[in-house]
């Protein structure tokens, strides 16, 4: 077996199957998309080759910009609030606490829940009419704070950053419990035995030795906030007037209600350089600590 | 082992090659699906109607089944699609030339016409008889033969009109406005009462629009709407400066939900069948919600023409809508001509039975029809249309895609106070022209 392992050849037969399959559903249309994005096209018949014009517009367009902007902070978001949550319950839960399971289930439900139904779930916790939100503001007395969260500038970007940050908060908590856990539980009985406290334990011995899985939060984390669609379509669509626009949606709205295939797909590109570049720099950086 | 290596990559690459060869040859098969077994042949039909209170969802699949039963040599194989998912569907076969025989389009302008612009559908002027042409509505026809080419039969079409919740309004002691300062005093005398006077689901924009629309077509008069869409320099005049200004007036004055950005258009039938709001602007094909035995609503409602403004030019004739959305026939149809027989069948059932169900006003002659069956918003919207003296359609329908989303998006700002009317009409000068008929 080892010797089928070393051979090339040998490795190429099984890849290959794979390399095909991933390479028609993802590298072409990479590629493709990347012509596209030098065209002038509608989407029907032949383009105009107008060079890089498309990613100049891109640059000087007040509202792709902006989308860029919420994107790059919704990544902070994801990276300072999300993870560290997630650390919290990981490291909690996996010290042993009394219901693991049932905590470890609760927190990851979110995650299996379709994306679009969490967000009718939380355009209903804001309605501005008979939302949860407002509802229990009401009744607590604080009546004057009850206002349309989704409706206006101010807290919309907010408003619908929570959901997503809400729902993946499971999902990396999973990722970084299973790194806790998979520690040698000898270190841990060392630790114990020299004195050291809970928190200094979770500082000094179970936080360094998760750095890899750390870093693979850490990278699923700011990709995810960088391509975000679904929700946001489904909790704003984008609006009211632009202030939730990731580039994601303004790609939709770019290709399938102004016909503009050319200007959509030099976004996409866009998405694609971003979550590449970001990815290099995420990993260099734990690198070089 | 090595010739065991070399042999089992070929074989594996042999099979690679069939299965996506395999992939190939159902998805072009697909698209057309015409496939000829001792001439019978096989036309795809697409369209948006799956609702569960749509009446177009329920009378498709009977009109196609007596088809089929019908004609045993032509069968129809029907897909339906939810809407806004639809269009997405339909666009990305036309561009990838796999659409099907037959398919829903809609009318008016920006939809369809880079698609005839391509030649992706068939024109069907030749095809239509003039038998057929006499079953037609004049008014309707006269619209249809306007570019001089055609390329689909109305089925039924839409106007907008506003719904009154009567129930609301006594409760207020308002009365149902015929001008714009009557509609400010019965906003007035609703809001007193505690009543959102008008809800309105600004979220989709398209609502919103709406309203625009018609406080232009009541302010400038339609013909000058007409000019203006030929020449958009002239959106920035003084009567659509105007125009802007009442809108923006209403929703300074509350007449509005506070809640219209975070509102869609499905929360605002809601809200407005739950009987929360006194007043809407909508087109027909929200009737069929009001008038549902689950509506809070159902039998208060009647729809009256939209307010006419003291200082407008606009009359009381001069009707928002009309658009007919109808089928098309793809030109990679293999069968134009049965693709038509069908499509000529298909828009006269679906054009009257629809109309009898509900679903739209009739384009086609109606006079053999029973109509006492009808409601009584459909058949105050029968009256609607014997007093309409002149159409137009959605804007977003007239104008170029592009144009369409400024349009919504430029009325959204102006209902936010983020511009000016006079800022609004610049921007809205700086669209494309329309070339298209009216």
């Amino acid at each position: 077996m080892n010797s089928v392992f070393s051979n090339k050849r040998d490795i190429l037969v099984f890849v290959l199957p794979t390399l095909l399959i991933f390479g028609a559903i993802v590298l072409v249309p990479i590629f493709v998309s990347s012509y596209y994005s030098l065209l002038d096209w509608n989407g029907i018949g032949a383009g105009t080759f107008i060079g890089l014009d498309n990613y100049v517009e891109m640059f000087t367009d007040s509202r792709a910009l902006l989308a860029m902007k919420n994107s790059l902070l919704f990544a902070g978001a994801s990276v300072f609030i999300q993870l560290p949550i997630s650390l919290i319950l990981a490291l909690i839960l996996a010290s042993s606490v009394k219901g693991e399971g049932f905590y470890r289930t609760v927190y990851f439900i979110p995650v299996l829940i379709s994306t679009v139904v969490i967000a009718q779930l939380w355009s209903k916790i804001y309605n501005a009419d008979y939302g949860l939100l407002n509802t229990i503001l009401e009744n607590i007395g604080l009546g004057h704070l009850a206002q349309d969260w989704l409706g206006q500038r101010s807290t919309a970007l907010v408003s619908s950053f929570i959901p997503t940050l809400w729902q993946y908060v499971g999902y990396h908590m999973l990722l970084m419990y299973a790194g806790a856990k998979s520690i040698s539980p000898e270190i841990f009985e060392a630790a114990k035995i020299d004195g050291a406290s809970r928190l200094r334990t979770a500082l000094s011995i179970t936080i360094p030795l998760m750095k890899p899985i750390l870093k693979v939060s850490l990278v699923f984390s700011v990709i995810g906030a960088l391509k975000v669609f679904d929700l946001i379509y489904v909790l704003t669509g984008g609006g009211p007037f632009f202030t939730t626009e990731v580039p994601s949606t303004l790609m939709y709205t770019t290709i399938f209600d102004t016909y503009r295939y050319g200007y959509g797909s030099a976004l996409s590109v866009f998405i694609i350089l971003e979550c590449l570049v970001l990815t290099v720099v995420i990993n260099k950086f734990i690198k070089s600590e | 082992m090595k010739a065991v290596l070399k042999k089992s990559i070929l074989i594996l690459l042999a099979a690679v090659f069939v299965v996506s060869l395999a992939a190939c040859g159902s998805n072009s098969s697909e698209g057309s699906n015409t496939g000829d077994n001792g001439g019978k042949i096989t036309l795809t039909l697409w369209d948006q109607s799956v609702g569960n209170t749509d009446p177009s969802a329920k009378l498709i699949p009977q009109i196609v089944e007596t088809w089929n039963n019908e004609h045993p040599n032509i069968q129809v194989k029907r897909t339906g699609t939810t809407g806004e998912q639809y269009k997405t569907k339909i666009k990305t076969a036309l561009s990838a030339n796999e659409a099907p025989d037959i398919f829903y389009g809609m009318g008016g302008g920006s939809f369809m016409q880079p698609y005839i612009e391509s030649g992706s559908v068939i024109e069907i002027t030749d095809y239509i008889s003039d038998e057929t042409k006499s079953k037609i509505l004049p008014g309707v026809r006269e619209q249809m033969e306007a570019g001089g080419k055609v390329y689909t039969l109305p089925v039924y079409t839409h106007i907008a009109n506003l719904y009154v919740n009567t129930e609301l309004f006594d409760q207020a002691g308002a009365k149902v406005p015929t001008t714009y300062t009557e509609l400010l005093e019965a906003a007035e005398a609703l809001k007193a009462a505690g009543i959102t006077p008008a809800v309105l689901g600004e979220k989709d924009r398209w609502p919103g629009m709406y309203w625009f629309d018609i406080i232009a077509i009541r302010q400038a008069g339609m013909d000058a709407v007409k000019e203006a869409f030929q020449d958009p320099t002239k959106w920035n005049s003084p009567d659509f400066v105007e125009a802007a200004a009442k809108m923006q007036e209403l929703a300074k004055k509350g007449v509005f939900n506070s809640s219209m950005f975070s509102m869609s258009y499905d929360e605002m039938l809601g809200a407005f069948n739950a009987g929360n709001a006194a007043m809407m602007f909508q087109a027909n094909w929200v009737n069929a919600g009001i008038e549902d035995p689950s509506s809070a609503t159902k039998g208060k409602v009647e729809v009256v023409p939209f307010p006419v403004f003291e200082d407008g030019k606009g009359t009381v004739g001069e009707t928002f809508g009309g658009s007919s959305d109808g089928f098309y026939i793809s030109s990679d149809s293999k069968h134009p001509e049965e693709a038509y027989q069908f499509l000529e069948y298909l828009s006269e059932q679906l054009g009257t039975q629809g109309f009898l169900m509900g679903a739209g006003l009739p384009t086609w002659n109606t006079e053999h029809l029973d109509t006492s069956g009808l409601s009584t918003l459909d058949q105050a919207y029968a009256d609607l249309m014997g007093q309409a003296t002149a159409f137009i359609p959605w804007f977003d329908n007239v104008f170029p895609a592009a144009s369409a989303e400024t349009h919504k998006n430029l009325i959204a700002q102006l209902l936010a106070e983020e511009i000016t009317p006079e800022k609004f009409a610049q921007e809205m000068a700086k669209l494309e022209p329309t070339e298209l008929s009216l």
